[in-house]
């Protein structure tokens, strides 16, 4: 397992070598670009944002022994739903009715998944990579046609009506830091349903549900019933995290709206394991390497050397946790 | 009529890579190795044909090359799926993430004009076209006939059964998976041989619709085969009729583009065929 991990360094700093760039250089970089000024700090956690809502999308399906692949398509369907809502209606009741949009579009596209693990047996990581696709496909039709902004050269929907402001604004050193109200929700989400999950009976039935379904079954909890509401539950929390991201930062959606959070917010729960508080610094991490990508481009380091830092990062934790349990080697 | 012709015409191309990550995917699964990470090594395929077909100007040994980047990245599964027993979803994930970044990172400047010259020599793509057809058949009868077939299959059932009848799973996984480099390999350079050059994400999702062939085919190579030439005819219409009305209704392309998903997200419903997934799937 050392050589394993080993072998993910070396092979990241021969790679760094390969196009002459010194890997301390790199390092530096990537700080100094995501934590060395309150300009940095403002884009990472932007960045984190989205991570911290579909990061617990994912942990919330593990939790249940539900592999959530999809919640990419949830994140981009919420983001389309609640856009939609906030173009025609204004003010707090906008925010409140497109971030319920968001939450529904998201469980509705996760639903299809549930119900076909729960109650048909099969794979829920197939579905959800399926439904990924037709999420991608339904909303380019919609933006490319019926909710585009047709005063605009790009295929995207008009600016929401009422953007949220960022809930703190100050200078620091000449650079601005920003921090959304998102972004505290989210933590706050977090840190809610860490706590749901120890101390309510429901909890204790998703985490039964996880551990050993036919144990959980024999105990007399509903496991089909749990399963499926899990999968809709992972799904609304992704989708309301694309409904904040439409709603603080992007402030509109577009084609091609989701860099890929959803793929990342399954290294972010794989991250943090078994521990729910764990998601945030994970989320930090995840959002530190997306706000450095720029900064590693500027020193001429290809943009990919960032998915291949996030490919080792998930294959090195992995080995150590979510190793297959029937493991018997006769 | 002519049209018609054309039209099944372009549905056989555009399923040739299909079809050949497909039996990549059965080889793997059927042995009991769940593969999601088929688009990954279709795309290292790739990316590894032009560049080694562009340096030394030769098609051939350009495919050996990609054929070659395919294998590392399936034993790269084998190795974290059967040696450090991670979770196959987790590793195939991980390597589609790499294999994304890794020919990224390949295509960069640093490399580029170096390795992607605007000419790439490529195999004639008709030889893809006989392997579509015949590796179907080839691997039915290597299940149905041979020895080494059935301990295939017995492997994928029931690892635990197949060790105490004195078969190596690990072994015979390890096999499989080569052969899973092999065909996934070849669906990458024709990819490139049908455009003639690489370019980022090239294969597009073609490795989730093989996938998705898989599930409608019920793991078995010549229904697969047929499941993957049957998605690519909703492609071939959404091609051939852009904009058009077909049969005499206007539909979107993206409606078409959705229906190899939507079909399989049925399949697994139950509601087409009923579920026959190799019971030893995703099992040490």
């Amino acid at each position: 397992m050392i050589f394993l991990i080993l072998g993910c360094f070396a092979l990241v700093v021969v790679l760094l070598q390969i196009i002459g760039v010194a890997p301390g250089e790199a390092v530096q970089a990537m700080v100094r670009g995501s934590l060395g000024t309150a300009r940095g700090w403002s884009g990472t956690l932007r960045e984190m944002t989205p991570l911290l809502f579909a990061g617990l999308a994912v942990y919330v399906g593990l939790r249940a022994g539900l592999f959530n692949i999809g919640a990419e398509g949830q994140f981009v369907v919420g983001a389309c739903a609640s856009a939609v809502v906030a173009i025609h209606v204004p003010g707090v009741l906008g925010w409140i009715l497109s971030g319920i949009a968001g939450l529904i579009a998201g469980a509705l596209w996760a639903f299809p998944a549930g119900w076909i693990k729960a109650y048909r047996g099969g794979h829920e990581v197939v579905s959800t990579i399926m439904l990924n696709f037709m999420a991608l496909q339904l909303t380019s039709y919609l933006v490319l046609g019926p909710i585009r902004d047709p005063s605009k050269d790009d295929a995207t929907t008009p600016d929401v009506l009422s953007p949220m402001r960022p809930l703190l604004e100050t200078q620091f050193d000449g650079s601005s830091f920003r921090l959304h109200a998102a972004w505290l929700i989210g933590i706050l989400l977090i840190l809610g349903f860490g706590w749901w999950l120890k101390k309510t009976v429901q909890g204790y039935e998703l985490n039964a549900t996880g551990a050993n379904p036919k144990a959980a079954q024999m105990a007399g909890v509903p496991v089909p019933k749990v399963t499926l509401l899990a999968m809709c539950a992972s799904g609304a929390f992704a989708g309301l995290g694309g409904a904040f991201h439409v709603l603080a930062y992007e402030q509109r959606f577009y084609n091609d709206f989701s860099p890929g959070y959803g793929y990342n917010a399954l290294g972010v729960a794989l991250l943090a394991g078994g521990s729910p508080w764990a998601l945030i610094p994970a989320a930090l991490i995840f959002g530190i390497l997306g706000q450095s990508a720029s900064s590693l481009q500027i020193m001429e380091v290809p943009k990919g050397m960032t998915s291949i830092l996030l490919g080792l990062l998930i294959i090195g934790f992995a080995v150590f946790r979510y190793r297959n349990r029937e493991v018997n080697r006769g | 009529m002519a049209d018609f012709v054309q039209f099944l015409g372009l549905a056989f191309v555009l399923g040739v890579p299909v079809v050949l990550a497909a039996m990549g995917g059965l080889t793997s699964e059927r042995s009991g190795v769940m593969n999601i990470g088929l688009e990954g090594k279709m795309l290292f395929g790739a990316c590894v044909t032009a560049m080694v077909a562009t340096s030394t100007q030769n098609a051939w040994l350009g495919l050996v090359g990609g054929i070659g980047a395919a294998i590392l990245a399936s034993l790269l599964h084998g190795v974290l799926t059967q040696v450090y027993r991670m979770d196959h979803v987790i590793s195939g994930m991980s390597i589609n993430i790499l294999a994304w970044g890794g020919t990224s990172y390949l295509y960069s400047p640093h490399f580029t004009d170096r390795a992607f010259g605007s000419t790439i020599p490529v195999v004639p793509r008709e030889v893809f076209y006989l392997l579509a057809v015949a590796i179907p058949a080839v691997i039915w009868v290597y299940l149905k006939r041979t020895r080494g077939g059935i301990r295939l299959m017995a492997v994928g059932n029931d690892p635990e059964k197949s060790r105490q009848m004195g078969i190596d799973p690990i072994r015979v996984r390890f096999m499989a998976l080569v052969a899973t480099g092999v065909f996934c390999g070849l669906a990458g350079a024709m990819i490139v041989s049908n455009t003639g050059r690489f370019s980022e994400g090239m294969t597009s999702g073609r490795g989730f619709i093989a996938l998705a062939a898989l599930i409608i085919g019920g793991w078995r190579p010549v229904p697969t085969m047929i499941a993957c030439f049957a998605f690519m005819l909703f492609q071939a219409l959404q091609i051939q009729f852009q904009g058009q009305a077909i049969f005499g209704v206007m539909l979107p392309n993206e409606l078409w583009l959705s229906m190899p998903y939507l079909v399989t997200l049925l399949a697994l419903a139950g509601l087409i065929s009923k579920n026959s997934v190799p019971a030893g799937l995703g099992k040490a």
